[in-house]
């Protein structure tokens, strides 16, 4: 039976790594991310975990031990945050690339400058061409949850790639929540012990990544897309399997809220969703028919979901903790845009902008989206970015 | 067994046919390390010239018949450090786990990996290949190039005379790291160089083994393909490039009775062709200074 306790989102992040009996966990420690370092560090020193452990001194030689030892047939974890995950950027790219399974927990911060450690999802937002599965959560349970999902959807032979776990720094990392601690063998019984081919084995020696002339490299290339589009049934597979072990489950790349009957909605990523929750039970209490839809996952961007939840809608606002440098908008707005054909002509939207370097993102900035799409609802069009600040 | 014997008696790993410049002290040494590691192995192999040589794989004709992977320029250590550390895990402490990197990729932007890895202890051979100078890509300055040499990023001009800079001492920095067995070694001294690989595949069972290998250049230093033992030689001779090993927290340096001067060292080589006598002095008085400290460091 699963225990009930609280933990703060990195230790539901490191007890869901634990969980899933790494072979190897290399890491280094960066604000907001430590404690997950630390709690690994404790369960392996503490002989509770059997997991190899490798300090190293950086997060560029966190990614390169890990895919090492992922090359030599692993299962393997590590954790980071903003300027690591941007330190690791050369190895990262290489790990998708190299289609090896792993799983890397993101505690998201602000990129500098302006200097900060706070709160912010450009770091994992900046990355999402590296070719990895990216996916954001909101609660603690969902944190747990999702990085024993996540080495179930990287190992899947379909998709054969690397997941990011991302949860916002501080907001999530750092508070409280109830959470369902699984037990050992329930986690077993949905994730097999890891078996994976080593690829550098002197039982049957081959060059892992010789140089590669252009013709092969763009077979590569399409095979990774096409393996980033087959993971959204995995996705989703995965989310209703995990269900079924645990009576859990968060609707796979999207999670819907209130949108069947919805005019206006309100599209949200990690967690600010919460927040949008209520914003949107008050606009209801008021009469406006709001809904929300929570984009769990950005990598495979989920068009073709997105496009089917907000059809028929009068209006929506995507609120982004990050910015899109050249199109004067948040991200996520810019691919929810290009998700929807017409979309100017059908919608009435913008794009939010808030939370950066740990600013609130406060449920009257989100009511307060919700309230400026009912205003401006029957009139289709592209508004203004709008930024959450006072 | 004698060294000619351990190399008749072992199979040529690296395959025929690679593509590195006649002469080329890099490729000699990686055949004897590929050569006495053997097939048991996994092999890493930067960017570099061992890799554009076509050790990694290439076209499918060139390579090696073991497996080996292409690391990135900086990760070659900590790359190896998960794939030694798989190996450990898996109780497969038979397979030996070596590293064979130039200098730009050992003493430039690959050292933060090489000083953790030497650091967390990790058990492996990794061999630095010094050529001093990123010479697959046509000979541009690194940390471990001399003096005054002529690189295609410091050209000796009219307004400075090529390097400005001493080359960093990279061997005995890593013998700092309280590894399990440093040494430098050259190819023009095979014996030695054989038994230095034996003991760093050994130690590399136990712990970090670090070997630094003097790397004659014909292409990028300007000098004759069949000079380059004899180049290799003279660098020993003069003690630009003593060669010496740590074991057991004891230094060993292989004494140097006469050594010959820089200013011979340097004749006919072409790098240095523009070396003013106040640069070779200044060559000289480090190289003296360097040698007196590993005599030091020995109790010679």
């Amino acid at each position: 039976m699963a225990k009930y306790t609280a933990m703060t989102g990195n230790t539901a992040a490191y007890n869901g790594a634990a969980l899933c009996r790494p072979d190897l966990i290399a890491a280094y420690p960066i604000t907001p991310q430590s404690s997950v370092v630390e709690g690994l560090a404790g369960l392996v020193y503490g002989g509770k975990l059997d997991s190899n452990f490798v300090q190293v001194e950086s997060e560029h030689s966190a990614m390169s031990v890990v895919q090492g030892a992922a090359a030599a047939g692993g299962r393997v974890f590590t954790a980071t945050s903003a300027q690591g995950l941007a330190l690791m950027y050369e190895p990262y790219f290489r790990m998708s690339t190299l289609r090896i399974p792993m799983v890397m927990a993101i505690a998201t911060r602000e990129m500098t400058s302006p200097e900060t450690i706070w709160s912010g999802q450009q770091d994992a937002m900046s990355v999402r061409e590296a070719g990895w599965i990216q996916m954001f959560c909101e609660s603690n349970q969902e944190i747990l949850d999702m990085i024993i999902q996540a080495y179930a959807i990287a190992e899947n032979k379909k998709v054969m790639l690397p997941v990011n776990v991302c949860y916002d720094g501080f907001y999530s990392s750092h508070l409280i929540e109830g959470i369902q601690l699984p037990e050992q063998a329930e986690v077993d019984a949905f994730l097999p012990r890891h078996d994976e081919y080593a690829y550098l084995d002197p039982a049957h020696p081959a060059a892992l990544d010789p140089l590669t002339p252009g013709e092969l490299m763009m077979k590569y290339r399409k095979k990774h897309l096409e393996a980033m589009q087959e993971a959204k049934a995995v996705i989703e597979e995965t989310d209703a399997a995990f269900a079924a072990h645990f009576g859990r489950n968060y609707g796979g790349l999207i999670e819907e809220y209130k949108t069947e009957d919805a005019d206006v909605v309100l599209l949200t990523v990690g967690g600010m969703s919460g927040t949008g929750k209520d914003a949107v039970d008050a606009a209801r209490e008021k009469g406006i028919k709001a809904g929300l839809i929570k984009i769990r996952f950005i990598r495979p961007f989920p068009a073709e979901r997105i496009a089917k939840a907000l059809a028929g809608k009068k209006a929506f606002a995507v609120v982004d903790r990050s910015v899109s440098f050249g199109w004067n908008c948040g991200p996520m707005y810019m691919e929810t845009k290009a998700a929807l054909a017409d979309a100017d002509e059908k919608y009435c939207s913008f794009s939010a902008i808030g939370g950066l370097g740990g600013a609130d993102i406060s449920f009257e900035y989100l009511l307060g989206c919700i309230e400026k799409l009912e205003a401006k609802k029957d009139q289709p069009g592209k508004r203004d970015t709008v930024w959450l600040m006072d | 067994m004698n060294y000619l014997d351990v190399l008749k008696s072992t199979k040529n790993v690296m395959t025929p046919g690679s593509s590195a410049c006649q002469g080329c002290g890099g490729e000699l040494i990686t055949r004897r390390v590929m050569q006495i590691a053997g097939e048991n192995s996994v092999y890493a192999i930067p960017p570099g010239c061992m890799a554009g040589a076509g050790v990694d794989g290439w076209n499918f004709s060139n390579g090696c018949s073991a497996p080996i992977h292409i690391t990135l320029l900086d990760n070659t250590a900590s790359f190896m450090s998960g794939v030694s550390e798989m190996y450990q895990r898996r109780g497969r402490t038979d397979v030996n786990i070596v590293a064979i990197a130039g200098d730009g990729a050992t003493a430039d932007c690959g050292f933060q990996s090489l000083s953790g890895a030497a650091e967390r202890g990790t058990k492996m051979l990794y061999i630095c290949y010094d050529n001093e100078g990123y010479m697959n890509t046509g000979y541009q300055r690194s940390s471990t190039t001399s003096l005054g040499s002529s690189t295609s990023t410091t050209p000796a001009g009219a307004a400075i005379n090529g390097k400005e800079q001493q080359q960093k001492y990279l061997p005995l920095i890593m013998a700092m790291h309280e590894v399990e067995y440093c040494a430098a070694a050259s190819p023009s001294n095979m014996p030695d160089l054989v038994r230095k690989i034996q003991k760093g595949l050994e130690a590399g069972k136990r712990g970090f083994a670090y070997l630094h290998v003097f790397s004659p250049c014909p292409t990028g230093w300007k000098f004759a393909p069949d000079q380059s033992i004899e180049v290799g030689k003279k660098a020993v001779a003069s003690n630009m490039f003593p060669i010496w090993e740590k074991e057991n927290g004891q230094f060993k340096v292989t004494v140097n009775r006469n050594p010959i001067s820089v200013a011979e060292f340097v004749k006919g080589i072409g790098k240095f062709s523009k070396l003013t006598a106040d640069e070779i002095d200044a060559i000289q008085e480090m190289v003296d200074r360097r040698y007196q400290t590993l005599l030091h460091l020995a109790g010679e």
